[in-house]
């Protein structure tokens, strides 16, 4: 509900309103904040934990060298340690399983001589993904989620990834080959009309399950589909995670998804100060950014094919702007000169009547017949048709 | 009839132009001088000579204190119970004669004729003619016979309409005792028993004489005439110095029609923005709906119409004001010396009057502009009863589905109207009941999924008695309410109807006690009971499967007992003192958090509930309010004025956003939520510069703040079972100083402000979760130091009036971000410390035209335009700024609201 009155206030300014770029004198700051992230998984499965400091808003990303070769583990209230392991840009692997009954420290070390600790992590096992699924409606499909919340997780944090696979503007199965100087067909593994793209999404979305009857989150709304986007022109699929927090880590990422997504509209809250449940040890008041959780993330993947979606209408894909064939043919004398560079790829052969062999081609600009511009012509590993 | 118009006219123009060859104004101390020293003495300051026999004047002894009097006055006096006559000619020379007066016949200056018993000349009509010259016998001389003083008080009304007349001057003349009316047209003079003259000088209208013959306390109701023209003031001297004289100081009171003149947005005439000219003043921003007063917050500040209390004085989210300018009669705003008959808030109390019916004729009035159309009536009921209702509503949405092609507004709509209606009824000379109401209501939806809703509901009943010529009480009984509401439909399974409401019932009595000249006893009583539901939601349709939620009722009850004395130590000296007890209990039903002592409030700490049965008290708070103020004239020209006051307030917004949202809900003071205690110094100076033409004043002020309500990071306001988790108790403090300039006569009027304040806050020393800033004081949302407001009115004729405002503001302070961090898959901002940096200065320069339609008496109704720009430069002013994440990259934005000129259009008639 307090999402609505922001859009209800970004809508109000639309009508005489006018939004102007901001630039402000900012006074250069102590840029060293330490941020940390990471949801390390209780059961074994590898997992991340990530550092790295504060930049500039308008420089670029901080050198994070200073991260390299830190010592970081978790430490059980028991006294054991469970080292992470560096696999590089300030990224560090976690597949430990550990005792979910335990509590946790997470003690993190630089080679500079500062340390940090976190406060007591607690596992917390969240519920399974009832279910996944989407509903077509006058805009489009709607992809959502069912669960149900329980005594130990009560506030989730839905994360999604998407991945696509899409045509080019003209397919063509002909390509120039200057060896044999002649159009041939594409191998295989050269095929450019059907490609795919993965997608990450930063949206954070929170809810309470304790807002509902039996605590059962039912269909919560995770992503919206315009209708005609090209993402469902083919085939669609979305990983969502589903991540229980507790009290604490929810209002953190309550925190940041407000900084992020409300700033400055007429009624929105003044912003937050972002802290976490990491402190340095060398001087408490200093600030750190970054809120780690224990716990098992559930996952579910779902696919979403063109056909269950019918009529999706297309709509028009900037990139192909203007793609169409080219009505000069391009005879073979002048395939080397035409074709070599590649900005013009052939597409449609152009055979006297007949004959059985193509006299020339008709073309189209490569970026709309050559969807690798735009994506991988492999599917990624999860895929399935 | 148009000969005796014209003779009125030029008679006016004669007086006005009179009044302004006002070089010839007399001031200085003559005590038993004979006639020839004080024509000595008045020749040598003036250019005026005197020519008269010495036989004539040789009994003659002037016995006057002047101060910037004309001569005309002065000769009044000087010759009053003499046969003495006086004609002053058009070369400044002073006839004076015995029995009849001088004949100069009919030079150009005829008219400048001024007269003392004016039985030559008819300005009004013959029943007044009459009035003028009867002698009227005040009281029995069987009253109190031994006392050498008697009381005459009275109404003062309109013979046109036979409403009330306020702001009238009644002036005795020997002594210039002058009492100004108040909104019931009463004036109240005591006076040395005997003869005496009683002027009566309506502002921009005729004055008026009775002669009176005192013999004890009495009472003398006076009809008299309103003008047709509006016509420049004729600035009764003595009455121009009451700026200087008045004892209350940082009031600002502002009339209805210098805020119809002002330059409005859309045209809908806005009685806070008229504050918002004052110095002291100011606001976060255009579409706010509160304003800020001596660096305090939005919530401190008591908006009373009458005597019902206004919650959300604003339509659209604070684009435009919630009151009817045409159902208003004056607005006053105390922001220094809160008067003790108020209290309740920490700020200021803004009076908004109402305006009650015509007692003679049914009449009307009513304007189409851009958005609304309003229309008002009024007239009496029977003999004793009147009635004034109006209304005002949104006709249409042109405005917004004219933009609807540009924007994404499918299925917005906005709607809102108000209503007020004041009935008076005059039981006899001795009760007056009046009766207020007021509903305004706004619906809006910028989607089809959303609606939000808000309703402000008051009545009021008052019975005003007179017991005597000294007591005067008034009872007052009213209920106010407030409520707003949202409805989501975006998910029928998710689809919600929240609601919010606070509603109070009061009762006030207010005595006023006038013991003699040299003290005014004010005191009373008030009793508010409030009922507070601090939100509910619930499932919207019958697919909605989201569990209802409903906070615990918040009840209450204040009482207050207050007693002021308004006494005049002398002529230069007056003090105002009193103080007021209030009195505050929560009670149950209530379930309430207990938390370890002497820790922070957090959800860690509860370490149980406590339930309170209904009735039960759950939490008490009591304290007194001071009020102290001093006024020492220094001379006939300037003044000083001191008070320190201290405020408690019960009722608490619970607001994380910089400009107050119509959803943002009312608290009260509970066991953790202690009531905000506040006190301010101020001290003044006061100056009438140009013989009164120019007002000058200087403020300081200091205030400090307790027990303020601020949030800790992520607080959430909407549904929280325990806010008090998420409140940080917080320190305020303050001070500026306020510089006024304005020229209230001539064809060119206005003012010009200038305020530089500070205003900060700081967590409270309390053990607390957060402490912002390192529990260091930082500036509060509202500081914005340097303030110039310039309003100028130049009228080009009498039917043809201008209006330029201009706004200048330092930015208001802002949390920036400073840096960037990866989190999350995104790119995320880390914010500076708060309020560290500030958004651009605010300028902005408004200018209007109003366009009088002709003036002939007959005619069926009057019309007049209004029309102007508000925001002439098109300057984009922001009102605040954002970071948001463009394509992976976080980029700065500023918003303005009102970024290009807007123009507007307002028809208005009254017949």
């Amino acid at each position: 509900m307090k999402h609505k009155v922001t859009i209800f206030s970004l809508l109000l300014l639309l009508i005489l309103a006018c939004r102007e770029p901001f630039e402000p004198d900012i006074e250069p700051s102590d840029q060293n904040v330490l941020v940390v992230e990471g949801y390390l998984d209780s059961d074994g499965s590898p997992s991340i934990l990530k550092l790295s400091f504060t930049s500039e808003l308008d420089g670029p990303i901080q050198d994070n060298s200073g991260l390299l070769g830190a010592s970081i583990f978790l430490e059980s209230s028991s006294g054991n340690q469970f080292p992470l392991t560096e696999i590089g840009q300030g990224e560090y692997l976690h597949e430990t399983d550990i005792p979910e009954v335990d509590t946790y420290r997470l003690r993190i070390f630089l080679r500079n001589g500062n340390s940090y600790t976190s406060e007591e992590l607690r596992p917390i096992i969240t519920p399974d993904i009832i279910d996944a699924g989407f509903v077509k409606n006058e805009t489009g499909v709607e992809i959502f989620i069912t669960t149900q919340g329980d005594e130990n997780a009560d506030n989730f944090l839905w994360t999604y990834e998407e991945a696509w696979a899409f045509r080019p503007a003209i397919s063509s199965p002909f390509k120039y080959d200057p060896d044999v100087q002649d159009v041939v067909i594409r191998g295989d593994e050269e095929r450019n009309d059907i490609c795919y793209k993965v997608s990450p999404n930063s949206d954070l979305l929170l809810e309470t399950s304790s807002r509902f009857e039996d605590q059962f989150v039912f269909r919560q709304s995770i992503s919206q589909i315009e209708q005609g986007d090209e993402k469902l022109s083919v085939r669609y699929s979305i990983l969502i995670s589903q991540k229980a927090l507790s009290e604490e880590d929810s209002e953190f990422w309550e925190i940041l998804k407000k900084n992020t997504d409300d700033l400055g509209s007429i009624f929105s809250p003044l912003p937050s100060l972002i802290g976490g449940n990491i402190s340095f040890d060398q001087d408490p008041s200093a600030p750190v950014i970054g809120q780690v959780s224990l716990g098992k993330v559930r996952q579910k993947r779902l696919f979403i094919d063109n056909r269950e979606v019918i009529p999706w209408g297309l709509e028009e894909i900037p990139e192909y702007v203007g793609c169409f064939i080219s009505q000069d043919t391009v005879f073979i004398e002048s395939y080397p000169t035409k074709l070599q560079s590649g900005i013009i790829l052939p597409v449609r052969p152009i055979i006297p009547e007949g004959g059985f062999n193509p006299i020339g081609y008709l073309t189209a600009p490569v970026n709309c017949v050559d969807c690798t511009r735009r994506g991988s012509n492999v599917p990624p590993e999860f895929w399935e048709d | 009839m148009r000969k005796l118009f014209l003779l009125l006219f030029l008679n006016f123009f004669g007086f006005a132009a009179f009044a302004q060859s006002g070089g010839e104004r007399i001031s200085g101390l003559f005590a038993q001088m004979n006639f020839e020293r004080f024509a000595n003495t008045v020749e040598n300051q003036t250019s005026y000579e005197f020519h008269f026999r010495q036989k004539d004047v040789a009994d003659v002894r002037v016995n006057l204190q002047l101060s910037d009097a004309s001569l005309p006055n002065a000769l009044d006096e000087i010759f009053s119970g003499t046969n003495l006559k006086y004609t002053i000619d058009g070369e400044l020379g002073v006839w004076i004669s015995s029995e009849s007066r001088m004949q100069m016949n009919f030079s150009p200056q005829f008219f400048e004729i001024k007269e003392r018993s004016d039985d030559e000349t008819s300005i009004v009509d013959s029943v007044d003619r009459f009035a003028r010259n009867k002698l009227y016998t005040i009281g029995r001389s069987t009253d109190d016979p031994e006392k050498s003083s008697a009381t005459i008080s009275g109404i003062v009304t309109s013979i046109e309409n036979g409403e009330p007349m306020e702001g009238a001057i009644v002036l005795e003349r020997v002594n210039y005792n002058q009492m100004v009316t108040g909104p019931d047209g009463y004036y109240e003079l005591t006076l040395p028993k005997g003869r005496h003259t009683l002027v009566v000088q309506n502002i921009g209208g005729f004055q008026e004489q009775r002669q009176i013959n005192l013999l004890g306390d009495g009472k003398l109701n006076m009809r008299i005439a309103e003008t047709v023209l509006s016509l420049d003031e004729v600035v009764v001297s003595s009455g121009a110095l009451s700026n200087i004289q008045k004892l209350d100081m940082g009031v600002q009171a502002i009339s209805i029609d210098e805020v119809k003149r002002l330059p409005a947005v859309l045209g809908e005439v806005d009685l806070v923005r008229g504050i918002l000219t004052t110095p002291g003043v100011n606001t976060v921003g255009e579409a706010s709906v509160g304003f800020n007063v001596r660096g305090g917050a939005a919530d401190q500040n008591l908006i009373l119409y009458n005597q019902s209390t206004v919650f959300n004085p604003s339509h659209v989210f604070g684009f435009f004001s919630a009151f009817n300018a045409d159902l208003t009669s004056g607005v006053e705003l105390y922001k220094g010396s809160i008067p003790v008959n108020y209290g309740g808030r920490l700020s200021s109390v803004l009076q908004i009057d109402a305006d009650f019916g015509n007692e003679e004729k049914f009449s009307g009035s009513g304007g189409i502009g851009l958005l609304t159309g309003r229309l008002s009536l009024e007239g009496p009921i029977s003999e004793n009863t009147t009635f004034k209702i109006g209304g005002r509503a949104t006709y249409s949405d042109w405005v917004l589905n004219l933009l609807e092609d540009e924007t994404d507004l499918n299925g917005s709509d906005v709607s809102f109207y108000d209503l007020n209606a004041n009935i008076r009824h005059e039981i006899d000379e001795k009760n007056i009941l009046e009766f207020t109401g007021y509903l305004s209501q706004d619906d809006f939806s910028f989607d089809p999924d959303t609606t939000f809703n808000y309703r402000n509901f008051n009545v009021a009943g008052t019975w005003r008695h007179f017991f005597n010529d000294q007591l005067e009480g008034s009872f007052t009984f009213g209920y106010d309410s407030y409520e707003f509401g949202i409805i989501g439909i975006e998910n029928p399974l998710n689809s919600f109807d929240f609601s919010f409401e606070v509603e109070q019932f009061h009762l006030r009595s207010d005595f006023e006690y006038r013991k003699n000249e040299n003290h005014i006893f004010k005191f009373g009583f008030h009793a508010i009971q409030y009922d507070l539901d601090p939100g509910t939601i619930q499932p919207f349709g019958p697919e909605s499967i989201l569990i209802e939620q409903d906070l615990e009722r918040e009840r209450a009850r204040e009482f207050s007992i207050y007693f002021g004395d308004e006494f005049t130590i002398n002529e230069e000296l007056s003090i105002s003192y009193g103080g007021r007890y209030m009195f505050y209990n929560m009670y149950g039903q209530q379930t309430i958090n207990e938390y370890v002592p002497g820790a922070p409030i957090t959800d860690s700490n509860v370490i149980g509930e406590r339930s309170f049965g209904s009735g039960e008290s759950v939490k008490t708070y009591h304290g007194p309010e001071f009020r102290v103020s001093a006024r020492y004239i220094l001379d006939n020209q300037s003044s000083l004025k001191a008070g320190f006051n201290t405020n408690r307030q019960n009722l608490h917004l619970l607001t994380n956003t910089s400009a107050i949202a119509p959803t943002d809900s009312w608290k009260l003071s509970d066991t953790y939520i202690k009531p905000q205690t506040g006190g301010q110094a101020s001290l003044g100076y006061y100056r009438n510069l140009a013989r009164g033409q120019v007002e000058f004043s200087a403020e300081v002020y200091y205030r400090y703040m307790r027990n303020l309500l601020d949030f800790r990071s992520g607080a959430t306001l909407i549904l929280n079972e325990n806010i008090e988790q998420d409140v940080l108790n917080s320190d305020g403090r303050a001070y500026g100083i306020e510089f006024l300039l304005k020229k209230n006569v001539g064809d060119l009027r206005g003012s010009l402000a200038y305020t530089f304040s500070r205003s900060f806050l700081k967590t409270s020393d309390d053990p607390s979760i957060e402490k912002v800033n390192n529990g260091e004081f930082y500036p509060s949302n509202y500081d914005q130091p340097h303030n110039v407001v310039l309003a100028l009115n130049y009228e080009l004729s009498k039917r043809i009036n201008t209006t330029l405002n201009t706004n200048y503001s330092t930015g208001r302070p802002v949390t920036l971000p400073i840096s960037k961090f990866e989190y999350a898959g995104s790119e995320r901002v880390f914010f500076s410390e708060r309020n560290a940096y500030r958004i651009p200065d605010y300028f902005r320069i408004d200018f209007s035209v109003n366009l009088e339609g002709n003036h002939k008496v007959n005619k069926v109704a009057h019309a007049s335009w209004s029309f102007g720009v508000y925001n002439l430069l098109g300057r984009s002013n922001p009102y605040s700024v954002y970071y948001t994440p463009i394509e992976g990259e976080i980029k700065g934005f500023q918003l303005s609201i009102f970024a290009r000129p807007i123009p507007f259009i307002t028809y208005n008639f009254r017949f």
